[in-house]
C-alpha cells in the first residue's frame, strides 16, 4: 500500500524560510483542526467531564468523582447491555467480513455485467440503517411477516413462529439486520485491496501450477491481511455502537436482552440523567480504544509501513 | 477563504434573522397528520384574533422521541419552544427541572378535571400545566359475540376462552384478547390495570417497590393468557403497542381489547368492519381490590426560558378555551381536560361514550409522579417484559426490579 516517496528535499527551492513555511502548512491545516475541536475534541472531552458529574437536570449539578462508574458496574442492566454488545460484535463481525470476503472475490473477478453487480450489491449500504430495520421488521412481523408466509405455503409449520420472541430469536434476528446492510462495505473495502494485488503473481502461480486454493492461501490472504485488518477494525468500532437497526427492530426487547450500550446511554439522556449516560458512553468508548490497540497491534502496521 | 468567509458571515446573518423583535410564539407538538393540521389551523386562527404570530415545531409522533427533543432544548436553555404538550408521565420530570413557568394566576381551572389539576399540574402548590386531553385505559368488546362485559378478568378470562374456542371454527386467526405488551410505556399502563388498586407501584415512607402479591399475580395472569391459555396472541409482548392492538381489533378477529378512548372513533369508521358491533367498557376488576384505570393524555406547559411569556399564556389560555376544546372533540375525537364539555349536548349526541368516560377519568390512576419515574418505568418495563416472555418468574422478575429501583432512589437522593 505505501509506496517509497520521492525526496522531496531535492525539489525544494531553497530560498523559502523553513520556518514561514510550517507556518503556511498550519494556515491551511486550520480549518480542518478547527473542525476536528469543535467536532471531535469538545464533545469528547466534553463527555468526559459530565461523566464525572452528578448532571441530572432535577438536582443541582455536582462534581462526584468516579461515583457514576462505580454504580454503573454494579448495574445490573449495564453488565446485560454489555454483554449483548461484545457478543453482537464477537458474532456479527466475523460473519460480515466473511461474506464480505467472498462476495468481493466473485465481483473481483471479470466477468459481463460485473459493473451493474458492484453496484447492486452496494444497495443495502446506502439505505439508512432505520429503513432497513423496517424492513426486517416486515420480514419477522408475527402476523404480515415475510418469514411467517413462507413457512405456511411450504407447509414447514402452521403455527406463525415469533421470531424476535425469545432472546436469541432476537439476536439471531438483528445480527442477520445488520449483516445485510454492512455486509457490502465490508465488500467494498476488500475488493480495494483485492484490485491493488499485483495481477503478475498470480500469473506466476498458475506457472507454477498453484491450484485455486494455494492461490488464494499463498497470495491473496497474505497480501489482503492488513485490508482485513482495517475492515475487522472499522467494522467493530461501528458495531460497537451499534444504535439504529436495533432501536427500530426490537426496541431493546424481550425483556433488555438485545439492548445494545448505546441504547442505554441513549435512555438516561433523554430521560434527563446525562452524567450516567456520559459514563456509559465513557465506557464505550474504552472498549472501542482497547478493541482498537488490539487490532492495530494484530496488524502489524508499523512493520508494513518500514 | 473568501468563501469560509463568505459561508461564515451567511451563518451570522441567518442566525441574526431569526431573532426579529416580534418574535412568534413556538409551540412544540407531535402527532399523526391530522392532528398536525388542526394544531394549525388553531394556530392560524388564534394569530388572526390576537396578531401574535405562533410556528408550530412538528415534532416526532413517538412520545419517547418528543420527550426527548424538549429535554435537550430544554437543557439547553433554549428560548423556544415556548410552549409545548407534555405527556402526563413527564410532567414530574419537567417540574422537578424548573422547566415550567407557572401559569397565571388568573387562569380559571374550576372546569377542568380537579382530581388531576391538584395531583398531575401542581408543583409546590403552584399551577405549572393544564391538560389539554385526557387519556385512560379502557376494555372495548364486541357487542355482537358478548352480552355484556365483564367486570373481573377472571370472567374475562372464561368468556375469552369460551368464544375464542368457538370462533376458531369459522375464524382460525380469531384470539380472545389484546393488549399492549411490547417492553415500552404502554406496558406499565396496562400492567397497573391487571393489579388493581392493591398493586401497581407502592409508594411508601420516600419508597416505591413493586414486589407485592396484586402484582405477582397480576403477572402470572398475564403469563398465562399468552402461554398456556394462548388467549392473547403470541406476540403479544414483542409487537404489541396502541396501534397493533387496534388494527388487530378492527380487522375483526379479536373479543376483548385494551386500548385507549381515541381507538374508538377508528373502531366506528365507515371503513371498519367492526363499527356497530363495538362496546365500550370500564377495564376489568382483579381478585382484589376495584378496577382501576391508568391515567395518561397530554397537558400544556410554558418553558421556564421562553422570551415570550405574555403572548405564550394567551395561547396556552386560547388552546384550553371551551371553544377551542370543543373543537378538538369534534375534529379529532380527543377527550378534552375540560370536565364542563362531557355534558355539552352536541358532544354527547355525535359520542354518546362520553357520558361513562367522565367517571372514568374522575377515578382514573395516575403513575408516581416522580422526576425519576421513567428510569424506573425502564426497569418495571423490562423485567414485567422478561415475565411475559417467559424467561422468569413473577416473584424473582419483581424481586429484581425492587433491587434496581432501590438504586436508582439512593442515586437520585437529594442531598441532606
Amino acid at each position: 500500500m505505501t509506496q517509497p516517496q520521492p525526496n522531496m528535499d531535492e525539489n525544494r527551492p531553497h530560498h523559502i524560510n523553513p520556518f514561514q513555511e510550517s507556518w503556511t502548512a498550519l494556515l491551511f491545516m486550520l480549518p480542518l483542526l478547527a473542525f476536528l475541536l469543535i467536532l471531535i475534541v469538545i464533545p469528547v472531552v466534553g463527555t468526559v467531564l459530565d461523566s464525572l458529574m452528578r448532571d441530572v437536570a432535577f438536582l443541582p449539578k455536582k462534581w462526584i468523582g468516579l461515583t457514576n462508574f462505580q454504580v454503573l458496574l454494579k448495574d445490573a442492566a449495564f453488565w446485560q447491555s454489555t454483554r449483548f454488545t461484545l457478543s453482537f460484535v464477537v458474532v456479527s463481525v466475523p460473519l460480515e467480513v466473511f461474506l464480505g470476503l467472498l462476495i468481493a472475490l466473485v465481483l473481483n473477478e471479470s466477468f459481463s455485467g460485473r459493473g451493474i453487480l458492484r453496484a447492486v450489491v452496494l444497495i443495502p449500504w446506502a439505505i439508512p440503517a432505520a429503513v432497513s430495520g423496517r424492513v426486517f421488521e416486515l420480514i419477522y412481523h408475527y402476523s404480515y411477516g415475510a418469514a411467517n408466509y413462507l413457512l405456511k405455503i411450504t407447509g414447514l409449520s402452521h403455527e406463525p413462529m415469533n421470531w424476535l420472541g425469545t432472546g436469541m430469536g432476537a439476536f439471531i434476528g438483528v445480527v442477520l439486520a445488520d449483516a445485510w446492510k454492512t455486509t457490502p462495505f465490508a465488500a467494498l473495502i476488500l475488493l480495494a485491496g483485492l484490485s491493488a494485488i499485483n495481477e503478475d503473481l498470480y500469473k506466476q502461480a498458475r506457472v507454477d501450477r498453484a491450484h485455486f486454493f494455494q492461490r488464494m492461501w499463498y497470495i491473496t490472504l497474505p497480501l489482503l491481511k492488513p485490508v482485513i485488518v482495517v475492515t475487522l477494525l472499522f467494522r467493530t468500532v461501528m458495531a460497537l455502537r451499534v444504535f439504529d437497526v436495533i432501536y427500530v427492530l426490537t426496541g431493546g426487547g424481550p425483556g433488555g436482552a438485545t439492548t445494545p450500550l448505546s441504547l442505554f446511554a441513549f435512555r438516561y439522556f433523554s430521560a434527563a440523567d446525562f452524567g450516567y449516560g456520559a459514563a456509559a458512553s465513557v465506557l464505550l468508548f474504552v472498549i472501542a480504544l482497547v478493541f482498537s490497540v488490539l487490532y492495530v497491534k494484530a496488524g502489524r502496521f508499523e512493520e508494513e509501513l518500514e | 477563504m473568501k468563501k469560509t468567509a463568505f459561508l461564515f458571515l451567511l451563518l451570522l446573518l441567518s442566525t441574526a434573522c431569526s431573532q426579529g423583535p416580534d418574535r412568534a410564539v413556538v409551540f412544540a407538538v407531535g402527532g399523526a397528520p391530522a392532528e398536525l393540521d388542526f394544531w394549525e389551523n388553531l394556530a392560524d386562527e388564534f394569530t388572526r384574533t390576537s396578531g401574535i404570530p405562533v410556528r408550530i415545531l412538528r415534532q416526532p409522533s413517538d412520545t419517547d422521541q418528543q420527550r426527548q427533543s424538549l429535554v435537550i432544548a430544554l437543557k439547553a436553555r433554549m428560548k423556544d419552544p415556548d410552549v409545548f404538550l407534555m405527556d402526563i408521565a413527564w410532567i414530574g420530570l419537567f417540574s422537578a427541572a424548573d422547566w415550567l413557568m407557572p401559569l397565571e394566576a388568573d387562569m380559571d381551572t374550576v372546569p377542568f378535571f380537579a382530581q388531576v389539576i391538584d395531583t398531575v399540574d401542581r408543583f409546590n402548590g403552584r399551577l405549572i400545566a393544564l391538560p389539554v386531553y385526557m387519556d385512560a385505559g379502557v376494555l372495548y368488546y364486541r357487542k355482537d359475540l358478548v352480552k355484556a362485559p365483564p367486570d373481573t378478568w377472571q370472567t374475562l378470562i372464561a368468556s375469552a376462552r369460551k368464544v375464542q374456542e368457538a370462533q376458531r371454527k369459522t375464524q382460525p386467526d380469531f384470539y380472545g384478547f389484546v393488549w399492549t405488551g411490547a417492553q415500552y410505556e404502554g406496558l406499565i399502563t396496562v400492567f397497573m390495570e391487571f393489579a388493581g388498586t392493591s398493586g401497581g407501584f407502592v409508594e411508601e415512607n420516600e419508597g416505591i417497590r413493586l414486589n407485592c402479591p396484586a402484582n405477582i399475580r397480576a403477572l402470572r395472569m398475564m403469563r398465562e393468557l399468552i402461554q398456556p391459555l394462548a388467549v392473547s396472541p403470541a406476540n403479544t409482548f414483542t409487537q404489541m403497542k396502541e396501534e397493533e392492538v387496534r388494527m388487530a381489533f378492527q380487522q375483526g378477529h379479536i373479543l376483548y381489547e385494551r386500548n385507549w378512548p381515541y381507538a374508538w372513533a377508528l373502531h366506528e369508521a365507515d371503513d371498519s368492519p367492526v363499527r356497530g358491533k363495538t362496546g365500550v367498557a370500564q377495564v376489568p376488576a382483579p381478585e382484589t381490590g376495584r378496577s382501576v384505570s391508568t391515567l395518561g393524555g397530554f397537558h400544556v406547559g410554558v418553558s421556564r426560558y421562553t422570551n415570550v411569556k405574555a403572548e405564550a399564556m394567551a395561547f396556552v389560555q386560547f388552546i384550553t378555551s371551551y371553544d377551542n376544546q370543543k373543537r378538538m372533540v369534534m375534529e379529532l375525537g380527543w377527550n378534552p381536560g375540560r370536565q364542563d364539555l362531557y355534558d355539552d349536548p352536541s358532544i354527547l349526541a355525535k359520542a354518546p361514550h362520553f357520558n361513562a368516560l367522565k367517571s372514568v377519568f374522575q377515578h382514573a390512576r395516575p403513575r408516581p409522579l416522580k422526576p425519576y419515574y421513567s428510569q424506573i418505568s425502564a426497569v418495571a418495563q423490562t423485567h414485567i417484559n422478561r415475565v411475559l416472555a417467559g424467561h422468569a418468574a413473577p416473584e424473582e422478575a419483581l424481586a429484581k426490579a425492587d433491587l434496581e429501583i432501590q438504586g436508582i432512589l439512593s442515586r437520585y437522593q437529594v442531598d441532606p
